[in-house]
């Protein structure tokens, strides 16, 4: 036997009882119903249990004892009667509130109850008992209920569950089978409940939702393809600069190599014993420039960062601009080849790929830069500030002679960076110089080798 | 909140509901074992935390029966004193008295202050009966009940504790508490008058307990009141014997009874010829007398002059005399010991014979001091100092 009491029920029981200064009893309203559970296993056919579920919806409170028994604890069906009223056949129960006493039948409430099952009928007369306990300094308060079921033998306790009292976190929050009795509510919901429900019983609400669900997903979906077609341009945008790009350091290069040339041929006509240990540096370098080209290849669309290298022969052009390398000369520009003598140390103090150029002289021209000096983002800010100053280059060409000394003054304080550098380079390069060995792993797994800073 | 002093209990419990718990706790004895009165503990109240006290209504009530102590829930309500009280019966969730039969509940009148105490001996009555009929779960128990119940020396004196059976042996116990028919009233009131308490009605209790159903471990005690056992001279004087196996009660427990009856006689036997005794050593020493003890006759104390030597004589008569000889200490009046303390002799044995009467033993004393006497005086100036 199973029994459940609405919450709204139990919390009224226990406000009139709390609010008694003196025991509390009452009559609890309800129904019986039989619940039958076949269970079907692999192992056995089917068994059927049944389970009698006891559903207290009302109670009803007697205004004050002995309403309905005299002293010896007899009842008086007449004052049943013309308490009860019509409800008498809801009656599944009856229950009791004492305050500091054990959860246990009293001898008037056992005599009574027998009385009660007889007169109203009802053979698994339920009886309710709830009682309050106080710690001595009224600290703490319990108020204990236990549900019994007297004219058993055995089992008399039975559980009483309060649909959803209880930890909600493991639970979800359940719709009580127990029907709300009221005439109000019905006769309310009767009367307004077509604002609420159409005609099949269904909220509206909830198809108007159900609407704008419909709607929402119908743009997520024109939204997709419409991405999808944007990418695709993107794409193919993307394509295109990369090949612009290509093209662009193409030419770079070139004019840069004829620029080598012209500068080597100038050297060898001064040349010192000091420059023995420059030519393989040229020739490394050179080579570098050489096999630059062929060293990365790159996908047109992949947003690679263009390979060190690439970078430092961008670099070349970079430096013999009179214009001081204050934002993309922030890599190691090499070449600073032919120098004469060792150059002064500057003022250098920062990194391989950190504003270089920025210590170095004065800027007689400055030229303005994007506040992203790293070049190579695949973005295009870098291709742009290319783009200005290879144009910036190309214009002051001409000034280029004319302040080789000055720039070369300044050159040599780069020169003594590269010097220093150099290993860096060389470990670059030897790495470039064999492009098709594969990386090798070292023993702690960190892929060596072809690696680009 | 336990061993609550009845002056607590009454302070502590609603104005309303005193008179009839003073009634209780001060006037309440009831069963056999009237030396134990009624005991109240656990008050608690069945008003609003907020409610100002006193206003306890519900309390634990401790009975004893048959050397059980019951533990009754008695439940008022302070807001409706006039209403009866209800009751919750402890561990003896079974026992469901009938209302009809409690006069005092059908007719609660809360302005009686007996009427909580009537109630509550009527329970008592009906808890009883419940009780004899539990052991109708053991024939040979049953037995026992029924043939006791037709003496009509027992039937009203008695109660009976079925014992709750024991689940895992099933085996059934049961206690039988009766109070034995024997009459105190003759027992010299001297010796009644030692105990610091008030004594209560002298009674002995004869307490039974079978352990099993077949009545094959029974261990039988008796309780007596404080005033009896002392005038019989304490608990080790009476020895009861022991159950016979087979036996059964409607035979021992006349036999305890016997005993007691018994040694009762030879106690007020005693107290007379003591006074005889003495009454005799006074008509015999006359002036000689220096004290008596006038109420339990247990001592006498001569002065002696012999040949002007002077002494004296303390006698000290026991318990069972005449079954026990008195003890002549012989005193004398000069000599001081080492220890400062007089110098004196102490005969237990001389001649001397139960059978004789007051008289005759107060003759044969005087015969025997004559001879003695002289031994004594040597004794005395050899001995002690003056």
């Amino acid at each position: 036997m199973a029994a459940s009491i609405s919450g709204y029920t139990f919390s009224s029981v226990c406000y009139h009882s709390a609010n008694s200064n003196s025991d509390h009893e009452g009559f609890l309203l309800g129904d019986v119903r039989q619940e039958e559970t076949v269970s079907i296993s692999d192992t056995q056919i089917s068994t059927a249990e049944l389970l009698q579920i006891v559903e207290i919806h009302n109670h009803d409170p007697c205004a004050q004892l002995f309403s309905f028994y005299d002293y010896a604890g007899k009842v008086s069906e007449e004052n049943l009667n013309s308490i009860l009223k019509d409800r008498r056949k809801k009656v599944i129960g009856w229950y009791r509130f004492r305050r500091n006493t054990q959860q246990q039948m009293s001898f008037r409430e056992q005599i009574i109850h027998k009385q009660l099952t007889q007169l109203l009928g009802v053979p698994d007369l339920v009886f309710l008992l709830f009682s309050f306990i106080s710690t001595a300094n009224s600290s703490t308060h319990a108020l204990e209920y236990v549900l019994f079921r007297p004219n058993r033998r055995y089992n008399q306790r039975i559980t009483l569950s309060i649909p959803n009292l209880g930890n909600t976190s493991q639970q979800e929050y359940k719709i009580s089978s127990v029907p709300n009795t009221s005439l109000n509510y019905a006769k309310v919901v009767k009367e307004h409940g077509a604002e609420f429900f159409d005609k099949d019983g269904v909220m509206k609400d909830i198809r108007t939702i159900f609407q704008v669900y419909s709607a929402l997903q119908d743009k997520v979906q024109a939204v997709c393809v419409e991405v999808e077609q944007s990418e695709r341009v993107k794409e193919k945008f993307q394509e295109d600069v990369n090949k612009l790009k290509q093209q662009i350091a193409l030419r770079k290069r070139k004019t840069a190599e004829e620029k080598r040339l012209r500068e080597v041929q100038n050297a060898d006509s001064r040349s010192t014993p000091e420059e023995n240990t420059e030519p393989p540096e040229a020739s490394l370098l050179s080579r570098i420039t050489f096999h630059a080209p062929s060293a990365p290849e790159r996908p047109s669309t992949s947003p690679n960062p263009p390979s060190y290298t690439d970078l430092l022969s961008q670099d070349d052009s970079l430096l013999s601009s009179s214009s001081p390398p204050t934002s993309a000369a922030l890599l190691p520009r090499p070449q600073a080849v032919g120098s004469p003598g060792h150059p002064t140390p500057g003022p250098l103090g920062m990194g391989l790929a950190m504003g270089l150029g920025l210590s170095l002289g004065t800027s007689p021209n400055p030229v303005t830069t994007p506040s992203t000096p790293y070049l190579g983002n695949g973005d295009g800010s870098s291709s742009d500030s290319l783009d200005r100053q290879a144009a910036g280059q190309e214009d002051d060409d001409d000034d280029e002679d004319d302040e080789d000394d000055d720039e070369e003054d300044e050159d040599s304080s780069e020169y003594e960076n590269l010097v220093s550098e150099t290993t860096h380079l060389q470990m670059v390069s030897a790495s470039v110089l064999v492009p098709g060995r594969p990386a090798a792993l070292s023993p702690d797994g960190d892929a060596r080798g072809s690696q680009t800073t | 909140m336990n061993n609550m002093s009845p002056e607590v209990a009454l302070h502590r419990i609603s104005p309303e509901l005193r008179p009839l718990l003073c009634n209780v706790v001060r006037n309440g004895r009831v069963g056999l074992d009237s030396t134990n009165c009624l005991r109240v503990t656990d008050l608690k109240t069945g008003c609003t935390s907020l409610t100002l006290g006193p206003c306890c209504d519900r309390f634990k009530l401790h009975i004893p029966y048959a050397g059980e102590t019951l533990k009754w829930d008695i439940i008022f309500n302070a807001r409706y004193p006039e209403l009866p009280p209800d009751f919750i019966f402890g561990d003896d969730a079974e026992f469901l008295p009938e209302p009809s039969e409690l006069p005092h509940l059908v007719q609660w009148d809360a302005g009686k202050s007996e009427c909580l105490l009537q109630l509550v001996k009527e329970l008592l009555q009906q808890y009883h009966q419940y009780q004899c009929q539990r052991l109708r779960e053991s024939s040979r128990l049953l037995f026992e009940y029924d043939s006791l119940l037709e003496d009509s020396s027992y039937h009203h004196n008695m109660e009976v504790y079925a014992g709750r059976k024991n689940s895992w042996t099933g085996e059934f116990s049961a206690r039988f508490l009766l109070k034995l028919p024997v009459d105190f009233s003759n027992i010299p009131v001297y010796l009644l008058k030692d105990t610091a308490l008030d004594p209560g009605e002298d009674v002995a209790l004869l307490s039974v307990s079978f352990e099993d159903a077949e009545a094959t471990q029974v261990f039988p005690k008796l309780y007596l009141s404080p005033s009896i056992e002392h005038a019989l001279g304490g608990s080790s004087a009476l020895h009861i014997p022991a159950f016979p196996s087979g036996g059964c009660l409607i035979d021992y427990v006349p036999q305890v009874c016997q005993l007691l009856t018994n040694k009762v006689q030879y106690v007020i036997q005693g107290y007379h010829k003591r006074r005889e005794y003495i009454a005799a050593f006074l008509s015999h020493f006359g002036m000689g007398v220096v004290e008596y003890d006038a109420e339990g006759f247990t001592k006498l104390t001569l002065m002696i002059m012999w040949k002007d030597f002077c002494f004296l004589v303390h006698v000290d008569l026991p318990l069972y005399f005449p079954r026990d000889q008195p003890t002549l200490t012989f005193q004398s009046v000069y000599h001081f010991t080492n220890s400062g303390q007089l110098y004196s002799q102490v005969q237990k044995s001389y001649p001397y014979s139960p059978r004789w009467d007051g008289n005759e033993m107060a003759k044969r004393a005087k015969a025997y001091f004559k001879t003695f006497i002289p031994q004594f005086q040597e004794g005395a100036f050899a001995n002690g100092k003056l």
